[in-house]
């Protein structure tokens, strides 16, 4: 038996009682299991660098399960984002094959697996119960993989390998409550980096004006002024060839991380009937970009710096969401 | 009350200055959604009542989400806005986000304009704007004050503009829901 397994419940933001029920039923439930060890932290992209969650989660030594109002990939990279690393570990919530293209990981990141679940997958408590007692079953049992052996290069070891302990013997009437952050947050808005797509073309940092975007000393983009960013704006992600830019509480799906078809069920967009201009990524990102640009006094560039992007295959496919979230 | 759960009674409603009134209306599915005639609209569903003010010489409006698409919203649950007060806008720029029992959108202005100020109500509990959504007092569900010299619509001219938009409505609707 490994053990405990870590759960993390990053609850939602904004007082929708359906998600506040749900949250609710989820950790009255794993508070009753033993093998598991379950901690409530605000929603992941409203922490700042310094809000104990963040700090516990950083802490955190092996796998870990982190439930979000989040598609799986952005609360992976958002993790990823707060120095909270490991491999993208599979769900088979919403039956995911294992087969199936997975985000992958930095190749320097720690061998231990962060399963992210997205708690809009299902309003049943139970299936994510159940899959979080699969993950639990599944990590006690050895197999043969890549990351049993030395992490070639990896700055730590794998923590599945030596993570076979015995859980601490836990009274049955022994009162229990989760190690809950509620240090209060503000809504705050940046974009991740999915590095598993990003190519380090540098699209986003010319386009980007207010400087967002830079490079580390190995010449990798990366967020470098996050707070920098324009509440709302999500327009360097529409330019990013590679949809390596999420923005995860984003409304249209294809921005906010959702991978391929999203399951779940998505709030209906209002956008084109409450006035959004009907127009393709990038004269949409131009737009976003210029309301930002004379908010803070500056002159609207317009399309300065897309006029030559020929579209590619990438492009018309963000297109063909953007059109399905019409 | 919310829309969707008292969905004829906006005539009733006491923060309903048209009461008596026999409101122009428009019928979506069961929900009969009833226009205020003592306001103006415009297109993309606002519903903008004069001030006694001007800004740079325009008039200043009180703007709010009309019945229609309060009922496409349903529970509000959270707004917030991308756009400072005394900012100049042009007609279809994101100037905020919201997000409701059945959506998440962002918002644009009625047209261009000058967002004079923002209502606090709506930002401090955004169940205002379901409780009184036709509400232009301090305190009632309006969203912000606007300075626009852009020609608007009347209530009828509204309604008749509706009639055209609902099927596309639905059809993105149901579109969307069904992906």
């Amino acid at each position: 038996m490994a053990g405990k397994l870590t759960v993390v419940l990053s609850q939602s933001q904004g007082k929708n009682p359906a998600k506040q029920a749900l949250e609710e039923a989820l950790a009255a439930e794993l508070l009753m299991d033993p093998e598991i060890d379950l901690s409530l932290v605000p929603h992941l992209v409203d922490m700042a660098a310094d809000h104990p969650g963040l700090l516990y989660l950083r802490g955190v030594p092996g796998d870990a399960i982190v439930l979000s109002w989040l598609f799986p990939r952005a609360a992976f990279w958002t993790l990823d984002r707060q120095d909270v690393r490991g491999r993208f570990g599979v769900s088979l919530l919403h039956g995911f094959e294992e087969e199936e293209a997975t985000p992958g990981s930095r190749p320097d990141a720690p061998g231990r697996s962060l399963y992210c679940l997205d708690l809009r997958d299902s309003d049943d408590p139970q299936e994510y119960l159940t899959e979080i007692r699969r993950i639990a079953k599944e990590r006690s049992v050895p197999t043969v993989g890549l990351s049993l052996g030395p992490a070639s290069g990896g700055r730590q070891p794998p923590e599945r390998s030596s993570s076979i302990a015995t859980s601490e013997p836990q009274g049955a009437d022994a009162p229990r409550s989760p190690t809950t952050f509620e240090e209060p947050t503000t809504r705050r808005w940046y974009p991740v980096i999915d590095y598993d797509r990003c190519t380090n073309c540098m699209e986003c940092v010319d386009f980007c004006l207010f400087g967002v975007y830079g490079v580390d000393g190995d010449g990798d983009v990366l967020v470098e002024q996050q707070d920098s960013c324009k509440k709302g704006c999500p327009a360097c992600s529409r330019v990013c060839p590679a949809n390596a830019i999420v923005f995860p509480g984003h409304k249209t799906p294809a921005i906010a991380g959702a991978d391929g078809e999203g399951a779940g069920d998505f709030k209906i967009d209002l956008s084109k009937l409450f006035g959004a201009a009907d127009a393709d990524p990038l004269k949409q990102a131009a737009a976003e970009r210029d309301v930002h640009l004379l908010r803070d006094g500056r002159d609207s560039v317009g399309m300065q710096g897309l006029e030559n992007r020929v579209k590619d295959d990438l492009d018309a496919m963000l297109d063909g969401l953007d059109a399905l979230a019409l | 009350m919310s829309a969707d759960a008292a969905p004829l009674a906006e005539n009733a409603s006491p923060e309903d200055p048209s009461v008596g009134e026999e409101l122009p209306t428009f019928r979506m599915g069961e929900f009969l959604a009833k226009f205020p005639t003592d306001r103006a609209y415009c297109r993309n569903h606002l519903w903008l009542l004069t001030t006694d003010r001007q800004e740079g010489g325009e008039p200043i409006y009180r703007v709010g989400f009309t019945a229609y698409s309060r009922r496409l919203l349903q529970d509000v649950y959270f707004l917030d806005w991308n756009v400072d007060e005394g900012q100049t806008v042009d007609a279809g720029a994101s100037i905020g986000e919201i997000e409701s029992a059945k959506a998440l959108s962002s918002m644009h202005p009625p047209a261009a304009g000058t967002i004079v100020t923002l209502n606090p109500a709506p930002l401090a509990d955004p169940s205002v704007i379901n409780a009184a959504g036709y509400d232009a007092e301090d305190g009632g569900g309006w969203l912000y004050e606007f300075a626009t010299a852009a020609p608007l619509l009347d209530a009828a001219a509204y309604v008749d503009h509706l009639g055209g938009v609902w099927e596309t409505t639905q059809r993105i609707i149901k579109g969307q829901a069904n992906t």
